[in-house]
C-alpha cells in the first residue's frame, strides 16, 4: 500500500507528489497518458519579462525531481473507478487494483467541442489535439489551418502553430446556434478578449482595449469590427466571420465562412469558401471532474470556474476522508497555480498522515497560491477570484448542512 | 451539410435536429433527453457530447447547480470484459 496515491502526473500532481514525497512519505503517480507533464507539456508562451515558459522543460524537470526523491509513477495507465473500501481508497486500472489512505486527483481539464455542420471529418481536431501533436509530438497537424473559437487558449495555441511554421488561416467563430451560444455573439467574445489584450504584440490593440472598457464603445467596438478581422501575430481574428460548413470528400478540404451581424445573426449571400487541410475546434476548457463524481464528492456549477467543481477548502481537501483534489479539477487555471496548489495539497496529505508542524507551511503555501494566481500572466477566465469566493460560500453553506445533520 | 444533419453524438449518430426537437417536444431534463435519443450511451461514454446534450436541454430548464445532470458511472473509461472481471490474487 502506497502512502498517497495520485491521479495525474500534470504540474498539480508533480508538485504535490514532491511535497509529499519530500516529508518522507511513499507515492506513486498514475496517469493515462504515456509522458508525464499533462497539459503542461504543450505550453510554449513569451512572458512578459522576455523569458520563454517552455512545457517541455518545466515537466522535464518536475519528473527528473520527482524521480530523484523515490517517486513512482505507472504511466499509460488510465483510472477507471475509485471507491473507498474499509477507511481506504481502492483505486481500479486496467491491469492493477491499488490501496492508499490518501487520495488526490488531478485529472486537469477537458476541451469542449464547439459542434459545426461537417465536424465529423477527418482533419478536425480539438485545438488542444493540434497544440500537442505540434509541440510535443513534433508533427504538423497540417499545412494551412482555420481555428473555430476565438478565446485565451486557441489565440495562444494559434500563436504556437505559426512559430512552428504551420498557417493558420484565421481565427473565427462558429455559427450561432442552441449549443455554441455565447461562443458565438461577437460582442461576448470581444469582452472576453479585452482580459487578454495584454498579450497582443500591438500597441494599437492594447491601447485600443482600454478604450473599450464600457458598453456603449464595446458596441461600436464590435459594430465597426473590421470585417476581415484585426490581425494578432499575423493572423487574422475575425468576430464578423462565422464558420457554417467545414467541407471536404472523405477528409478537409476547407470551411464556408459568413458574415454575421453585430448580434450573431448570418447575413446571406455574404459566403466565401477558404481552402484548408485541416480546422481546429476551440470550445475552451472544463474541469475533468469524473472521478470525484463517481467518488460520490458534492458539486457545484462555477461557470467562472469553468464547469461544476467539486467542494473542497483552501487545503485542498474535499468533503470526503482522503479524498484530495489539485490542479485545473478545481477551475480553469494557468500551470503556475496548478503548482502551487499542489503544494498545498501535499502539505495537507503529509499533517494528515501524521507529520506534525506543518500549520504554518500550509498557511504560507495557501497564500503563495493566491499570489500565484494575482501575477498569472494568462487568465482563463477574468472572474476566477469570484469563481473561487463562490466555492468557499458553497463550502461554508456545506459545513453548517453538516452540523445541522450531526445534531 | 446542414446544421439540422449535423451530428452532435457521434458514437450514436444522433443529429442536432433530432436533439433540438426530442428537447422541445417533451420537456426534457439532460437525462430524459439522453434516454429518450441514446445521446451520450455510445462507446466513449459520453466523453465527447454530454456538454452539448446538457446545453440542449439547458434551453428548456437552466442546468442545476449543486449537482452534476448527467451522471457519470464506472468504469470512465474503456476496459475489455477480460480485465473488468478479473480476480486480483
Amino acid at each position: 500500500m502506497n502512502d498517497v496515491i495520485i491521479v495525474g502526473a500534470g504540474p498539480a500532481g508533480l508538485s504535490a507528489g514532491i511535497t509529499c514525497a519530500k516529508k518522507g512519505l511513499g507515492v506513486l503517480i498514475i496517469d493515462e497518458y504515456m509522458k508525464p507533464g499533462g497539459r503542461l507539456l504543450g505550453q510554449l508562451y513569451e512572458e512578459p519579462n522576455g523569458s520563454w515558459w517552455n512545457g517541455i522543460q518545466e515537466s522535464t524537470s518536475l519528473y527528473e525531481h520527482a524521480v530523484d526523491l523515490g517517486i513512482q509513477f505507472q504511466l499509460n495507465t488510465p483510472v477507471n473507478n475509485i471507491e473507498k473500501l474499509d477507511q481506504s481508497w481502492v483505486i481500479y486500472t486496467d491491469k492493477h487494483t491499488f490501496n492508499t489512505d490518501h487520495l488526490l486527483l488531478a485529472t486537469g481539464a477537458a476541451e469542449s467541442p464547439v459542434p459545426v455542420p461537417g465536424w465529423t471529418l477527418p482533419g478536425v481536431m480539438s485545438v488542444g489535439a493540434a497544440q500537442v501533436m505540434t509541440n510535443v509530438h513534433r508533427v504538423k497537424p497540417g499545412e494551412r489551418g482555420v481555428i473555430i473559437g476565438v478565446n485565451v487558449l486557441s489565440a495562444a495555441i494559434a500563436m504556437e502553430l505559426q512559430l512552428a511554421g504551420i498557417d493558420v488561416a484565421c481565427l473565427t467563430l462558429p455559427k450561432l446556434n442552441k449549443i455554441t451560444k455565447n461562443a458565438a455573439q461577437p460582442k461576448d467574445v470581444l469582452e472576453s478578449l479585452l482580459h487578454v489584450s495584454h498579450m497582443a504584440p500591438s500597441p494599437l490593440i492594447r491601447f485600443g482595449s482600454k478604450l473599450m472598457k464600457n458598453d456603449f464603445m464595446k458596441k461600436m467596438g464590435v459594430t465597426f469590427y473590421p470585417k476581415e478581422g484585426v490581425k494578432m501575430w499575423d493572423i487574422p481574428i475575425q468576430l464578423r466571420k462565422a464558420v457554417i460548413n467545414i467541407y471536404g470528400d472523405g477528409e478537409v478540404e476547407g470551411i464556408t465562412s459568413a458574415t454575421i451581424d453585430a448580434n450573431g445573426e448570418v447575413v446571406s449571400g455574404s459566403e466565401e469558401n477558404i481552402a484548408c487541410d485541416f480546422v481546429c475546434i476551440a470550445g475552451g476548457l472544463y474541469p475533468l471532474t469524473e472521478l470525484a463524481a463517481v467518488a460520490g464528492c458534492p458539486f457545484y456549477l462555477i461557470d467562472e470556474l469553468g464547469g461544476y467543481v467539486p467542494l473542497h477548502n483552501e487545503r485542498m481537501e474535499t468533503t470526503l476522508d482522503g479524498l484530495y483534489v489539485a490542479g485545473n479539477i478545481t477551475g480553469i487555471e494557468g500551470a503556475k497555480v496548478a503548482i502551487a496548489q499542489g503544494v498545498t495539497a501535499g502539505l495537507s496529505i503529509a499533517e494528515n498522515a501524521g507529520i506534525s508542524g506543518l500549520d504554518v507551511d500550509i498557511q504560507h503555501s495557501i497564500q503563495s497560491i493566491e499570489l500565484t494566481r494575482d501575477k498569472a500572466y494568462i487568465q482563463f477566465h477574468p472572474e476566477v477570484k469570484k469563481g473561487k469566493r463562490i466555492l468557499k460560500e458553497q463550502w461554508k453553506e456545506y459545513e453548517r448542512s453538516v452540523k445541522k445533520l450531526v445534531h | 451539410m446542414t446544421e439540422e444533419e449535423m451530428i452532435v453524438c457521434r458514437c450514436e449518430e444522433v443529429s442536432y435536429e433530432e436533439l433540438l426537437q426530442t428537447a422541445t417536444k417533451y420537456n426534457c431534463s439532460p437525462r430524459e433527453l439522453k434516454l429518450r435519443t441514446r445521446a451520450g450511451m455510445g462507446y466513449c461514454g459520453g466523453r465527447t457530447c454530454r456538454g452539448m446534450v446538457d446545453t440542449v436541454a439547458s434551453t428548456i430548464k437552466a442546468q442545476e447547480r449543486t449537482q452534476i445532470s448527467l451522471k457519470y458511472q464506472p468504469p470512465i473509461r474503456p476496459i475489455t470484459f477480460g480485465d473488468l472481471g478479473r480476480q486480483d490474487k
